[in-house]
């Protein structure tokens, strides 16, 4: 007696569609699953076979063979326990199986016969939509997730007996909650990151470098905080989400997709954007992802957020390469021996150092490293890797730290200035596919960065001085974009570019020492 | 292109004086052990080659006297680039004439380029190795007013004030020399190689060992000795009061030679040792103009021109710049409110541009010109 269910397996950031083929016929009792199975997926006979028993159905002493087709795709994890499960009373007539060929079954089993739910949840919903499937049956806590996709019936199911109930034509667990939770991501999306954790308002003093990180929340530049330990470079850099735009709903459901496979513990949509803080001992495969088939990085994570990188200079040089390319593509892809994905990797980069390796240069007499310090120091943070940063703020201690001042900055304002000036970047790049100054490439800057005679003066007169490289044009260019969009003004004017070569990146951590 | 093919004569110095290169360097490990004290470094170095291996010679001296006795001086390896020139020649800087003064020098950048470097004023710039931002900036300003001045700026090459002088020469096009402690072909230390090419593409680097010996400990204050001889005017920036930062201006004042210092915050353990010398007499300097003074007796502008900035400054910039020049040196110092950031940022910015300003540690901004009087290039 043949028996087929539809489930899916999770592959990367994707979710590939996977038909349980369920054969029973006469012979020594055993179960066999065939078809590139993980352990994990081996492992389902022993939880099938107990749920069954458990709900209270029958497990045939009978030879079964599972295969789960395409042969060729490794399957993974214990999302298809479910489908086997039907598939396996289907096939001993304990249910019916025409309901099998439309629905799509996706969840773990626990012995007792309850459903659990699955890492990618929205992934499968996914695919489940565009296999062409009519509904979905999940885990009762996983259905929030799935009814974010459209047009997309889904059954939460409690138990393998509710499963068989709705396989049968019954009602699922909890029916349709699918317009409230629609109307919550409207309003989520409304609402935003409003709610996103510390403000700026906790900030006191160093408005130099709340006005960079303001410019760099703008135009989504990547930023280096620099300066001396207890300053505030990662109290300030946690509270640059609080003042990013919401993310669109097509943003938050890719986010959610993406945390939702990588395990985050996320139950419906992810509507802030994601901040990760990588410690510095990540290796590049943690970074980039890729250390084991379907593991991505901190860097995917970090996709429409902000990837953290404190203590810049203690990260291994490997790793900090690894993060050219998806600075550069805003993607990465991975090729190892087991194959090769492209995931999706645009973030704004935040990276904060010491400005030497004891911390203090520049802060009187306290600095104790030698010049070969300081050289070692900045060959570290040099090279391609500053070459992608666009803005470097110097942060110091001082006298203005008067913890007891006003706040300078709240969240709320700032968010809303950051919201204008990417509206007004958004209109102007629409034609070109972009959203915002960070993604300009040279030929947008030409069109876009109008320059007037003293705008090229200044330009002109900072490469003679051999402050600005070819490159570093581009970047003061698209940082004196934003800036002038946070202004409101139409064209770039000279104080717009004289901010903008102030907080260049090429002026270095530790300036006059280089000879 | 080798030397001898381009000079009849295969060189420029004596093989009596050749053969006390390739003595010290077959003592060097014993100097090594006499440079612990440098009073009796100077007094070894002052000895005659004779004296120097009854001195020091210990066990190796029978030996040592038989090998100096046939030495084949003309088979020594000879590098190309480099010619040896000693105080029989012509073209050998007058100054080195002094007892103590090594009697040959390895030249890199060429003999002609040598004599016309040491037959005008010639200026030392002697500082800390760990300089800050301020040494760096005031030395760099130093070396380019002098050098712009026609000055011939000349100091080690090994880190802080010393390669600031270097380096502000040469942001003028002017000319430098230096002095390395070990082979003149070796460009010790490696760290400094491209500003080692760049310092003897247009002016010289000159060293006592032969060419391919290792630098050693007693080379640093040996090479100390040949600055503060070579030069009328030493200028200390910069050093605290141990021994070592301040041997350069004791060999010149020990050589006669007149010392100058610059000034620091009194703060600043970097500013003790100019300080006490200051106190001790030496000259006050604030520019190069003062220096200049010095030199060749013109007035340098006086107590007018001080606090007198560029009149073509507009004075917002004017008013920035004086910050910076008290202390003011960061955008979060100059900022009063919000609304002035960008004002402050463009004028930073703006006087950058002008050269006016450069980068420190820590991003701050550094005055580049040690004085507000103009006299290099104004």
């Amino acid at each position: 007696m043949l028996a087929r269910a539809h489930t899916f397996t999770i592959e990367g950031l994707h979710s590939r569609h996977v038909t349980v083929e369920l054969d029973i016929r006469r012979g020594l009792p055993s179960f066999a699953i065939v078809g590139l199975a993980d352990a994990a997926v081996r492992e389902a006979r022993e939880r099938v076979q107990a749920a069954i028993l458990n709900s209270g159905y029958e497990f045939p002493a009978r030879r079964i063979t599972a295969n789960l087709a395409p042969g060729d795709v490794p399957k993974a994890g214990p999302g298809l326990d479910l489908a086997l499960a039907c598939a396996l009373l289907a096939a001993s007539g304990q249910l019916a199986r025409e309901r099998l060929e439309s629905h799509a079954l996706f969840g773990e089993l626990a012995l007792g016969g309850e459903v659990t739910r699955c890492r990618g949840t929205l992934a499968v919903a996914q695919a489940t939509r565009q296999a062409g499937l009519k509904a979905l049956v999940l885990a009762v806590d996983a259905a929030h997730e799935a009814r974010l996709v459209e047009g997309l019936e889904v059954a939460a199911v409690a138990h393998l007996s509710s499963a068989v109930r709705v396989l049968s034509g019954g009602p699922a667990d909890r029916p349709g909650q699918r317009d409230a939770l629609q109307r919550s991501v409207r309003v989520a999306s409304k609402r935003g990151s409003a709610d996103a954790g510390p403000d700026l308002r906790e900030v006191r003093g160093q408005h130099h470098a709340l006005n960079a990180v303001v410019i760099a929340a703008a135009g989504a530049h990547n930023i280096l905080l620099s300066g001396p330990p207890g300053t505030g470079k990662t109290m300030l850099a946690q509270r640059v989400p609080s003042i990013l735009p919401p993310m669109s709903s097509a943003e938050a459901i890719e986010v959610t997709r993406i945390h939702g496979i990588a395990g985050g513990t996320a139950k419906g949509l992810v509507n802030s954007r994601p901040f990760r803080a990588p410690h510095h001992s990540i290796t590049a495969a943690g970074l980039v992802g890729g250390a084991r088939r379907g593991w991505v990085g901190e860097v995917v994570l970090a996709h429409n957020g902000i990837l953290f990188l404190d203590e810049l200079s203690e990260f291994a040089r490997p790793t900090l390469e690894a993060l050219r390319q998806p600075l550069e593509d805003g993607r990465v892809a991975i090729v190892r021996a087991r194959g090769s994905a492209v995931y999706p990797a645009r973030f704004m980069l935040i990276a904060a150092t010491n400005p030497c390796p004891c911390g203090y240069a520049g802060d009187g007499d306290r600095c104790a490293c030698s010049e070969g310090d300081l050289a070692r120091h900045r060959r570290r943070l040099s090279g391609p890797l500053l070459d992608r940063i666009d803005l470097l703020v110097n942060f110091e201690r001082g006298r203005t730290h008067d913890l007891n001042a006003a706040p300078l900055m709240s969240s709320t304002a700032a968010r809303e200035d950051v919201a204008l000036a990417r509206e007004r970047q958004a209109t102007r790049l629409k034609h070109e596919g972009l959203a915002v100054n960070a993604h300009m490439d040279v030929r947008a800057l030409h069109k876009h960065v109008r320059l007037d005679e003293k705008c090229h003066a200044m330009l002109r007169d900072a490469c003679e001085r051999g402050m600005l490289s070819a490159r570093g044009q581009h970047r003061v260019l698209r940082v004196a974009r934003t800036i002038a969009d946070l202004n409101a003004n139409g064209r770039v004017r000279p104080v717009d570019l004289g901010a903008a070569i102030a907080l260049r990146s090429d002026a270095g951590i530790a300036g006059s020492r280089a000879a | 292109m080798r030397t001898s093919e381009r000079d009849p004569r295969p060189s420029a110095a004596c093989a009596s004086c050749r053969r006390r290169s390739w003595l010290l360097a077959e003592l060097g490990a014993t100097l090594d052990y006499g440079a612990r004290d440098r009073g009796r470094l100077m007094e070894l170095l002052a000895l005659g080659d004779e004296e120097l291996m009854r001195a020091i010679g210990g066990r190796r001296r029978a030996d040592l006297k038989a090998r100096y006795a046939r030495l084949d001086i003309e088979g020594v390896r000879s590098v190309e680039g480099v010619d040896a020139v000693c105080r029989h020649d012509r073209r050998y800087p007058r100054a080195l004439s002094g007892a103590g003064a090594p009697p040959m020098l390895n030249v890199a950048g060429g003999l002609e380029r040598l004599s016309e470097l040491t037959a005008g004023p010639v200026v030392a710039i002697a500082g800390s190795r760990r300089a800050s931002d301020y040494g760096i900036e005031v030395a760099k300003g130093l070396a380019r007013g002098l050098a712009a001045s026609g000055v011939t700026v000349t100091s080690g090459l090994t880190d802080g004030v010393s390669v600031a002088a270097h380096a502000g020469a040469l942001e003028v096009r002017g000319r430098s020399l230096a002095v390395i402690p070990g082979g003149v072909d070796v460009g010790y230390p490696a760290k400094r190689r491209s500003l080692y090419e760049r310092v003897t593409r247009s002016g010289c680097a000159v060293a006592e060992l032969p060419c391919g010996s290792p630098a050693r400990r007693w080379g640093h204050p040996a090479s100390e000795r040949i600055v503060a001889s070579l030069a009328s005017v030493t200028v200390l920036v910069e050093a605290d009061e141990t021994a070592r930062e301040l041997l350069g201006a004791r060999l010149a004042l020990a050589l006669g030679r007149t010392l100058a210092t610059v000034p620091g915050r009194v703060t600043s353990p970097l500013s003790r040792g100019p300080h006490a010398l200051l106190v001790g007499g030496a000259h006050l300097v604030r520019g190069p103009a003062d220096v200049l003074e010095l030199l060749c007796g013109i007035r340098a502008p006086g107590l007018e021109g001080i606090g007198r900035t560029r009149p073509e400054l507009e004075p917002r910039l004017r008013s920035v710049l004086e910050k910076v020049g008290a202390g003011t040196d960061t955008p979060d110092k100059l900022t009063a409110s919000r609304e002035d950031a960008a004002e402050v940022l463009l004028a930073l910015t703006e006087l950058e541009l002008m050269g006016l300003l450069g980068r420190g540690d820590g991003g701050r901004y550094v005055p580049r010109d040690p004085l507000v009087i103009e006299c290099a290039d104004g």
